[in-house]
């Protein structure tokens, strides 16, 4: 479980701080799939890159499993919207990449890679070069190698945003697959609300800067869901409404 | 239906010649070699002048320096080759053990960059071939145009290779921290790899340098013969063909040494599809 308490970031100006997320207090559950979603230029990124340790907070606390986080580390794997995967290394490479850090011996990394590269559907592809691969490809990649080093949450930074509407739809459900058969804990962020409403159990919508919670929605329909059924609708309309209220109120102040 | 066949030729030839083939390259290689050999026949012709021979007189004085000993140095072209490549071969290994590591950490810590910048910034400007007789007198003569040539190449390369390791995109940083990688893991399975082909950008220009080092520092002093010491003893002595024939050598060698780098750093960069 990750609890994040009353999480406060400032980043400094020419004059003045510029406070990015004020008192943001969330708990993930075990195994949850839980998006962030809100008005671009918030502060949602900069959330997770915290919870990562790329980035430090300025005050409030963040327990992973009961215990202190500081800094970056293993336990919370992080999937890049740019993919982020290592040019000069095939695909089974860029996965057991965590792996050589443990210094795990060439036998174990197989074992692991195999298992995480047939997950994400890979399988043929091990001596593949990341430009030899699509973007979805690609980023099957990036959730093998985050997952390869099994964390306890898995952090996805608008994982799907670089990818075209058919692939985007597609990797969605893949990684609804992926995430039934591992139970990993999810935190996912997106400004797409249909991406939201599809694949989360709850959905966090944050205020634009500086960022709060706005609300909180649950998402009861069982998966698989149908875009097209009218709870979703209704849900998805909902979430947007409230979406653009924030929108507006950032626009017309100024920058 | 012969226009017709003409017209295909002709459009075949447009083809092969605007389209930018491997037989183009190859074609217009030849093309400005041999307007270039013409023109300097012409010249040598026109001037009528001891100190321009035609390519004939040079190609000769080129046979004759590999086929035999020279009656001054007592030694074949050949041998002169392999004693410059010596001492060029050494100065550019010394160059690159230093310029690579030296370029590493002044790229990734800020603190070595502080530390070696007034250093790099003081000798790069100052021309390597003042150091061949002070390098003469305190090492022997064999590190005068060695050095020379390690002082000319190392420059490029470190700055080639700190430019390298400064463009590695920050997004690779952070996905080698979620991973748990320590900044030693980073700089080992990040940076040096990213850097590779940075490093032979280094080692090109790094060459050109030096081929222009040890010829210069042969010309100042050098023990026991040179493509230098060759080339400057004829631009004064008769046969003049001789200097010539030697610049020939020096512009194969200088040519073939910076194609293979520039080979290799295309290489790098084409598997990984940059």
């Amino acid at each position: 479980m990750l609890q994040i308490k009353n999480l406060h970031k400032e980043f400094p100006k020419e004059e003045g701080t510029m406070v990015a997320i004020d008192d943001f207090t969330y708990d993930v559950k075990e195994g949850e799939f839980v998006c962030i979603l809100g008005p671009s230029g918030c502060g949602k990124t900069t959330v997770l890159r915290i919870v990562a340790g790329l980035e430090e907070r300025t005050s409030g606390s963040l327990m992973l499993d009961g215990k202190e986080v500081n800094g970056p580390g293993s336990d919370r794997g992080m999937v890049f919207q740019e993919f982020a995967l290592l040019p000069w290394r095939n695909v089974r490479k860029n996965v057991e990449f965590g792996l050589e850090i443990k210094g795990l011996d060439v036998a174990e990394r197989k074992v692991r890679s195999d298992k995480y590269i047939e997950l994400v559907g890979l399988k043929g592809f091990e001596s593949y070069l990341p430009k030899q691969l699509s973007g979805g490809m690609k980023q099957r990649v990036g959730i093998a190698r985050a997952l390869a080093n099994d964390p306890e949450i898995l952090l996805m930074d608008e994982p799907f945003g670089a990818l075209d509407a058919q692939t985007r739809n597609q990797m969605q459900k893949e990684l609804l697959r992926i995430w039934e058969e591992t139970r990993k804990t999810v935190l996912f962020v997106t400004h797409s609300v249909d991406e939201a409403v599809f694949l989360a159990d709850r959905v966090v919508v944050l205020t634009s800067r500086p960022s709060r919670i706005k609300e909180v929605f649950e998402v009861k329909q069982p998966r698989p869901r149908d875009r097209a059924d009218p709870a979703f609708l209704a849900l998805r309309k909902r979430i947007l409404a409230e979406l653009e209220q924030e929108t507006i109120q950032s626009q017309q102040r100024p920058a | 239906m012969e226009d017709q066949k003409g017209r295909k030729f002709v459009k075949r030839l447009k083809g092969l010649l605007l389209a930018d083939t491997m037989y183009r390259q190859v074609l217009f290689t030849i093309i400005s070699l041999v307007v270039f050999i013409a023109i300097w026949q012409i010249a040598s012709v026109v001037l009528h002048s001891d100190y321009l021979p035609g390519p004939g007189k040079v190609w000769d004085a080129l046979v004759t320096s590999f086929s035999g000993p020279d009656p001054i140095f007592g030694t074949t072209m050949w041998e002169n080759i392999w004693a410059s490549v010596q001492r060029f071969g050494l100065g550019f290994i010394i160059a690159f053990a230093i310029g690579v590591p030296a370029g590493l950490l002044m790229g990734f810590s800020r603190t070595t960059e502080i530390l070696l910048k007034p250093i790099v910034e003081i000798f790069r400007p100052i021309p390597p071939i003042v150091w061949v007789p002070i390098f003469f007198v305190l090492f022997s003569y064999i590190w005068g145009p060695v050095l020379a040539i390690t002082i000319g190449a190392v420059f490029p390369i470190i700055t080639s290779v700190s430019f390298g390791v400064k463009s590695v995109d920050p997004i690779y940083y952070d996905a080698a921290k979620t991973q748990g990688a320590s900044r030693l893991q980073i700089f080992n399975k990040i940076v040096v790899p990213f850097t590779l082909p940075y490093m032979m950008t280094g080692v090109r220009i790094g060459l050109g340098v030096a081929w222009m080092c040890i010829v210069a520092a042969e010309m100042i002093m050098a023990i026991g013969g040179g493509l230098g010491l060759y080339i400057w003893y004829y631009a004064f002595n008769a046969p003049i063909e001789n200097a010539y024939a030697g610049i020939i050598v020096l512009a194969v060698l200088g040519l073939s040494t910076v194609s293979l780098a520039e080979y290799i750093e295309n290489y790098i960069l084409k598997t990984r599809g940059e």
